[in-house]
């Protein structure tokens, strides 16, 4: 929280969603390619088989141009937009995972120069050696993925490390081996939907046996990535499973995310043994398009309902995903988030404008101004109050999407009660004003008081967020004087002056 | 300098002794900087030598760019691989500063890796639609490429000045552009530029003397040989000369840090500049480097221990940068011995495993049937 901010219209986490969605796609691909073309080039051998060299081959080719390049500068690309957008939360994890990181850069090398010396070495060496390369590839690819897989499900589940702070207690975390049978499913589902582009120009009278080789293949993936996800969501600690499991979970949005996850694996099992298996002669380039972004939407889907199902954390129960640690709370609402940090602190003492920096330094991660999680579009604005105020259609619908989330044991009509009339807001439009300015200090003290209920939760412990006033977001901390700055700049966003003049008759 | 607006260390700790930690940072940065000087060095020799050609594959020079862009597609692979552990570690031991310094510059930062994709791609262009594949042509490719690297370094060095200076943090969060303003700027960057000019091409010289004493064609080994030794010698000549340009440019308190040093900093100083001025010496003793093989490679030798002195150097002058920063901070260690065993025996091992590979690569040629 004390670094500077990059103030980024789109939003720091639809950057890193940019960046991370094609590399974790490619970097699956990378380990699965690794695995099927090993494979594939020992059964050509073994067989004599020209078809499956070919389809090997050409693999390798997309695999050093897609994979080595791509996968290793978006790789980097995801340290460096991280560091950008979460400074203190990458810190953080590097801190408590840098010789992970460490030994599966050993690997990452392996990796890198196995895949250039086997796309280059095709025709110049032997079998025997050519196999050698192409296996230490995989092994070089896997073992990376067993290692980050590591670190990546330690953020969701961090188990005992919570108490102990220990490494290995982190590392094999409770979802370390649901995950890892999973990846491994996702790893064979990815290279098998890009393996089917050069699977379709192998030698007309071939070409079934190859799409076939591949379809068992995608089948082996399917069983694996659904045998891995079930046992994931087993090895889910309550705390996280309720967020969107059961008959009322948490979190609406991913009990839907889980539910689209699952059906774009059926979707994959169909389409996949459909022309893959069952009818290969209707594989053509649209239809293998439609394989793989079904893939690509399962494997998404879980990526979304892991990173979801962890908000407001970046480490579970640990850290948040703005860089606040659960264990600074109190003594930041006892000083101020101003004296934690000397960016925030720098600048006017104007309420708004104090408002302002903390705003961007405490909710800038997840919400911009008017961009993805816009935090105008959440703030009630005078012409929505007016909208309910008046009588038509409209204001009900203005109800339904922009007050309902907060007030929901309130219906339109009791909420028009409690509202002055549109007469009433006319004659007097700073009416409006003072509501929203209440509203939202009742919300803000709200997010503080959830502050106080983190800090007080016991620690060594997974948190159960869905206690809470809002499970996805982190609290707010500060002193008073910091809530009440926040809150008068929130109160100018709410501020529509086309509604004002309108409400005052035109009268500018 | 305004020290709040320096961040916390991590409440974690480090996860090691520091100097654990500074010596693996230089030491993978040495590994980085070996093939970050064949990317951007040799890129920058290939579009001079594709130029000088005119563009022709049937030219000496043509073939030099097409045999360094060759090298280049592992070169920047593995630029990129090695960078990751100094990526790594910086962040580690320099959280605060490096953070800070990417942040203030983010949108020129960030924009680093889609300059790193063209010109990674570029690269692959012109090995597909340039003089390698069709015997001639591809130098727009190429200009491309070489462009993207170098202003990849220039971000590299803006980030690398900021981040030891927090004293300019305010200005430039002000909107300033002060860092290219700074009087180590240009010559930091050219002594980058100029090592990596003069690296590629006594990497070129001495493969281009391995195969003409191969006995594979003599003449075109031989004039490329003489022509990228030639332009080992110049850069190093304008090396040395930017070197202690920027020696003299560096603050005060830098320079002072230095000179009062005692062997630390002297040594790994003085004998870098003995060794570049040994180097000038042995490019110039030579006419043809044809003639000999064995001062050629003792050169190339020489030039990797003085990058490799460098390095030690380079930090350094970061450390007294930052040392009135650096001095109010406590860090406190956590250490994770037994990770750092694993690690260590797993570097070993896949060193060695590489190495084995690559064994197992040169001593199965095959061709026809045989081959996979």
């Amino acid at each position: 929280m004390d670094y500077p901010i990059w103030e980024l219209a789109l939003g720091g986490g639809m950057l890193m969603a940019i960046v991370a969605i094609p590399h974790v796609i490619v970097a699956h691909f990378a380990v699965g390619g690794g695995l099927l073309i090993a494979v594939t080039e020992t059964l050509a051998v073994k067989r004599n088989d020209p078809a499956l060299r070919e389809l090997a081959r050409r693999s390798s080719l997309v695999l050093i141009l897609v994979s080595t390049v791509f996968g290793a500068i978006s790789g980097v690309g995801i340290w460096v937009v991280a560091g950008l957008i979460s400074p203190g939360a990458i810190s953080a994890l590097i801190h408590t995972y840098v010789w992970g990181w460490a030994m599966e850069w050993v690997f990452f090398i392996l990796e890198i120069v196995a895949a250039l010396v086997y796309y280059t070495t095709w025709d110049k060496i032997s079998k025997g050696a050519h196999l050698l390369v192409g296996w230490l590839y995989f092994v070089g690819a896997y073992m990376s993925l067993v290692i980050i897989n590591g670190i990546i499900t330690f953020m969701l589940t961090p188990g005992r490390w919570l108490e102990t702070q220990a490494f290995w207690d982190g590392f094999f975390n409770p979802t370390y081996l649901p995950s890892t049978l999973l990846r491994t499913g996702i790893v064979i589902l990815m290279a098998t939907a890009f393996m089917v582009f050069p699977a379709l120009k192998t030698v007309a009278d071939r070409r079934g046996d190859v799409l076939r080789y591949l379809g068992w293949w995608l089948l082996g993936g399917v069983v694996l990535s659904f045998a891995g996800y079930r046992w994931w969501e087993a090895a889910l600690p309550d705390t996280v499973l309720n967020l969107f499991r059961g008959a009322s979970p948490a979190l609406a949005s991913l009990a839907t995310t889980r539910s689209f996850t699952l059906w774009a694996l059926t979707a994959t099992l169909i389409i996949g043994v459909l022309i893959l298996i069952a009818a290969p002669r209707l594989a053509r380039g649209a239809t293998a398009v439609l394989l793989a972004v079904s893939a690509f939407a399962f494997f998404g889907g879980y990526e979304r309902l892991r990173e979801g199902s962890r908000k407001p954390f970046l480490i579970h129960s640990h850290l948040f995903s703005n860089g606040l640690l659960v264990s600074e709370i109190p003594a930041i609402n006892e000083n101020g988030v101003l004296a934690r940090s000397g960016w925030a602190a720098r600048g006017s003492d104007d309420p708004v404008a104090v408002g302002r920096r903390v705003f961007v330094t405490e909710c800038s991660s997840c919400h911009t101004l008017d961009g993805y999680q816009s935090i105008r579009q959440v703030l009630p604005t005078y012409s929505e109050l007016a909208a309910v105020a008046g009588a038509d259609a409209a204001g009900g619908m203005v109800f339904g999407s922009e007050c309902a989330a907060c007030h929901s044991d309130m219906s339109f009509a009791d909420m028009r009660e409690v509202l002055p009339s549109p007469d009433e807001m006319a004659e007097d439009p700073e009416m409006i004003h003072d509501l929203n300015h209440g509203m939202i200090f009742a919300t803000v003290a709200q997010l503080h008081e959830m502050g106080e209920a983190y800090a007080a939760a016991p620690r060594g412990e997974m948190i159960n967020t869905a206690e809470f006033y809002t499970p996805y977001m982190p609290p707010f901390v500060g002193n008073d004087a910091e809530l009440e700055a926040l809150v008068e700049y929130l109160v100018t966003l709410t501020r529509d002056d086309e509604t004002q003049i309108a409400l005052k008759g035109g009268d500018r | 300098m305004n020290p709040i607006l320096i961040p916390a260390l991590d409440a974690a700790g480090l996860p090691g002794p520091p100097w654990l930690f500074h010596v693996l940072l230089v030491f993978t940065f040495f590994l980085h900087l070996v093939f970050m000087n064949l990317t951007l060095g040799g890129t920058l020799l290939a579009v001079i030598a594709h130029l000088k050609s005119g563009g022709r594959r049937d030219d000496y020079r043509g073939v030099l760019s097409g045999r360094l862009m060759a090298i280049n597609n592992y070169g920047i692979s593995l630029t990129i691989t090695t960078g990751v552990a100094p990526l790594l570690f910086i962040q580690l031991i320099y959280q605060q500063y490096f953070y800070t310094a990417t942040i203030l510059l983010a949108p020129i930062w960030l924009g680093m890796l889609v300059l790193l994709t063209v010109g990674y791609y570029a690269a692959y262009l012109y090995k597909f639609r340039g003089a390698p594949a069709r015997g001639q042509g591809g130098g727009l490719w190429l200009i491309v490429s070489a462009l993207m690297f170098l202003l990849i370094a220039m971000i590299h060095v803006a980030v690398n000045l900021v981040h030891a200076q927090p004293e300019i943090w305010g200005s430039l969060a002000d909107g300033s552009w002060s860092v290219l303003t700074d009087p180590t700027y240009w010559p930091r960057l050219l002594h980058f530029v100029l090592a990596g000019i003069g690296f590629s091409a006594l990497v070129a010289a001495w493969w281009a003397v391995r195969r003409a004493g191969e006995g594979t064609d003599i003449d075109t080994n031989t004039a490329i040989a003489r022509w990228a030794w030639r332009w080992a010698l110049w850069t190093t000549v304008l090396q040395v000369v930017d070197g202690f340009l920027l020696l003299m440019v560096l603050p005060r308190p830098v320079l002072r840090g230095i000179m009062t040093g005692g062997v630390a900093t002297l040594g790994p100083l003085t004998l870098g500049i003995l060794l570049g001025i040994g180097l000038l010496m042995m490019l110039s003793r030579v006419a043809n480097p044809v003639d000999k093989p064995g001062l050629v490679t003792g050169t190339l030798a020489t030039m990797t221990l003085v990058i490799a002195i460098m390095s030690i150097t380079r930090h350094q002058v970061r450390a007294l940068y930052l040392e009135p920063a650096t001095a109010q901070f406590q860090v406190q260690v956590v250490p994770q011995w037994g990770n750092f065993v694993l690690f260590a025996v797993l570097l070993a091992a896949g060193l060695a495993t590489i190495a084995f590979m690559v064994y197992r690569v040169l001593a199965s040629p095959a061709s026809g049937a045989d081959a996979a």
